[in-house]
């Protein structure tokens, strides 16, 4: 393996986001193509650190460490991989449904999205049907992701879904739903594509859901 | 009589302490910088301008909230008319909670979306006969002093669900009720229930029988339902929890004093709201801090720091001359095992030794997200040991029993003695599930795990024969207000049975 995607690799597992723009770059600089660093580079040291974190060799806030340097080395390298034709894995947008102001696991799974590629836009906390369909048609997303704590907000959930039909929307996106009261039956009741129990499962069913899992 | 001894002291009861009054004030004064110099971000037009007219300095001021700073000199003059001491008592106007420094008391936890069946063992969705279940489990407990609904009624409509929790416990229990409400409609039906059940206003006035659990959002924020809650409590003489439950490591900082300082600045944001809106307005505050456990991400319920915040803050509450929403009784189990026992044993001994008035979520499995009866029978056991170690050792010429000893004399016995007989009920505690059998007994009676016991116990409680609590009329105009609020509240529901079968 080259030097340098063996550093970038390191770096991302160490989650130091100042140094992971620099290697990109001199990876870059050597010749290296876009999607070897990615792949070769990058998401090595991102796959380690998923291990690590089933094994219960690493914890939540090491884990956002490399997500926050694949971010930083990301920065760098996406329009590199877009100009060079590269399809990246994909978009989401995220939110915790109207009348919740409960966002930590809305912005954990978002963290762990990006860490997996993903790029993110984080609609914010008690967010009507209407923002989840303007940032579907603004931003095109592969997926929408909606947060609920509590039982009377994950009614939301299923009115946001029937908005986005209505809307013509819900063809062209995913959905997936989370929250400590929602389960894998009430987001089939719903009509959602998808439930993850937690920040890790919501990550990987992103991944599942656009076909990279 | 004749004076022989000075400067004794006696520890009536055993004495646990986390923190020192030096620790304590660092805590304090350090929420007072919080509150004046970060500020807190409120979602409510009307609390806003409370805060503002009461002197607080208001601030970016966006679409939907504004960032309230809180100078030290408003909490000084809120602490001044907070009422040192709150009062609930249940409508049977017997089962009382007297709620100032150092009384303990224990209840339920609340809203939980599952719960374990009690025949079944089965994980489910909970319904309106599992709270009533739960409410007559606290009924029969002599250690339950207060109840909360074990569980989300979850086969009624679901913008409607607290009135049905709310008739269901009154259904079971005559102790006092600590109630949620999902929005301000839900609390001023609730209200109007607990009129009828008690006979008028006037009736409440000379002691409420349900106070009102608040929750914050952490960090820092308070949301316009929490506000119009709060307020609305204050107005009507409504005794109110007003609980933050920050996540060390999450929602606020990973260090415990942290996590305190944090927890304490928004609750005395809700003091200082309350007692502008209406001085006097009798409050509880609390009560669930806990850490995020790093590898699941869940807000742990089992946890040593659980116990030792709730205790440390127990601490903070008692200088600070407020009553305390305390958190006990609760794991991270998944069903009621050796594991709930362990967690449970932990936080109700700490909760009860540090002296935590309102000491809730008895029954709590999984972090909150199931009630299990089994933990809540077993709890009362636990809580009973406990309250054995309250009692302490006192040490009166009687109790050290010189002339019992003089008379036994080397080599005796002592089980004859009326000192023994007289005794020995008071001073050695008698347990009621746990097993002293020697192994041929326990084996004769079944070989019966302690689990097997307890689960006998749920079943025999709720399959005795009870008395309906109230008369029918009454309970029909109390089941009326929950109908009538179902049929306002129709146009939100999903066209969908969120929770059913099928």
């Amino acid at each position: 393996m080259n030097e340098t995607l063996e550093k970038l690799s390191t770096c991302i597992l160490e989650g130091d986001s100042e140094a992971a723009p620099g290697l990109v770059q001199q990876a870059l600089d050597d010749g290296v193509v876009p999607k070897t660093i990615l792949d070769e580079g990058m998401v090595v040291g991102m796959n380690e650190v998923g291990d690590r974190f089933r094994r219960g060799d690493m914890f939540v806030p090491e884990v956002l460490m490399s997500a926050d340097a694949m971010q930083s080395g990301l920065e760098i390298l996406r329009p590199e991989l877009v100009s060079s034709g590269v399809k990246l894995i994909g978009k989401v947008v995220l939110g915790t449904v109207q009348g919740d102001l409960h966002d930590i696991g809305k912005n954990l799974v978002g963290m762990m999205c990006e860490g997996a590629g993903f790029e993110v836009i984080d609609l914010g906390f008690n967010q009507k049907p209407e923002a989840f369909i303007d940032a579907v048609k603004e931003h095109q997303p592969d997926l929408v992701g909606m947060s609920a704590l509590l039982t009377t907000t994950m009614r939301a959930m299923g009115h946001t879904i029937k908005s986005l039909e209505e809307a013509g929307l819900r063809e062209q996106v995913k959905v997936m739903v989370g929250g400590a009261p929602v389960d894998q039956a009430f987001a089939d009741r719903i009509g959602a594509d998808g439930y993850g129990s937690n920040a890790v499962a919501g990550s990987d069913l992103a991944k599942r859901l656009v076909g990279a899992g | 009589m004749q004076v022989k001894k000075t400067n004794f002291t006696v520890n009536a009861t055993p004495r646990f302490s986390v923190l020192t009054e030096d620790e304590i004030e660092q805590i304090y004064f350090s929420a007072l910088s919080v509150l004046y110099e970060t500020g807190v971000r409120v979602y409510d037009q009307e609390g806003v301008d409370v805060a503002h007219a009461g002197g607080a300095i208001v601030e970016d001021t966006t679409e939907d909230s504004s960032l309230v700073k809180i100078p030290p000199w408003m909490v000084d003059k809120a602490l001044s008319t907070l009422p040192r001491k709150v009062v609930v008592i249940g409508p049977d106007r017997k089962h009382r909670m007297e709620l100032f420094k150092d009384q303990v008391y224990f209840g339920a936890g609340s809203d939980t979306p599952f719960t374990i069946d009690p025949k079944s063992g089965e994980r489910r969705r909970a319904t309106y006969e599992d709270v009533k279940n739960f409410a007559r489990l606290a009924q029969a407990l002599p250690n339950i002093d207060f109840h909360m609904s074990l569980g989300i009624v979850q086969d009624r409509a679901v913008g409607t669900y607290d009135r049905w929790q709310y008739l269901a416990m009154l259904e079971g229990t005559t102790k006092p009720i600590n109630i949620t409400a999902v929005d301000l409609d839900g609390l001023n039906d609730q209200l109007e229930m607990a009129y009828i059940r008690l006979g008028g206003k006037e009736e409440w006035r000379k002691g409420p029988i349900f106070s009102l659990y608040i929750e914050p959002v952490s960090p820092l924020s308070h949301s316009e339902e929490v506000i119009q809650k709060l307020l609305f409590s204050a107005d009507n003489e409504i005794p109110f929890v007003y609980t933050p439950c920050p996540l060390a490591g999450a929602t606020s900082p990973t260090t415990l004093a942290g996590t305190a300082v944090q927890a304490l600045t928004e609750s005395l944001f809700g003091i200082v709201l309350a007692q502008i809106r209406k001085p006097g307005a009798p409050m509880i505050i609390g009560g669930l801090m806990s850490n995020m456990d790093m590898q699941t991400t869940v807000y742990c319920y089992g946890s040593p720091e659980m116990a030792l915040l709730s205790a440390a803050y127990t601490e903070i509450t008692k200088w600070l001359g407020v009553p305390m929403y305390e958190t006990a009784g609760c794991s991270d189990s998944k069903m009621f095992d050796a594991q709930a026992a362990m967690e449970a044993t932990i936080n109700i001994a700490t909760a009860a030794l540090v002296g935590g008035n309102m000491i809730h979520d008895v029954g709590y499995l999984e972090q909150g997200l199931t009630s299990s009866p089994e933990l809540m029978v077993a709890a009362n056991e636990i809580i009973d040991m406990v309250k054995r170690i309250l009692r302490g050792i006192p040490t009166t010429d009687a109790d050290l029993a010189l002339p019992v000893m003089d008379s036994v004399g080397p080599g005796g016995h002592f089980l004859e003695h009326d000192h023994t007989y007289k005794r020995f009920k008071h001073e050695i505690w008698q347990p009621q599930l746990i097993d002293r059998q020697n192994f041929e007994s326990w084996e004769m009676s079944g070989s019966k795990t302690f689990k097997d016991r307890v689960h006998e116990r749920v079943l025999e409680i709720l399959e005795a024969e009870h008395e309906p609590l109230m008369e029918d009329k009454m309970f029909a105009e109390i089941k009326r207000i929950c109908e009538l609020a179902d049929e306002r509240h129709k146009d939100e529901e999903l066209d969908l049975d969120m929770f059913g079968p099928g």
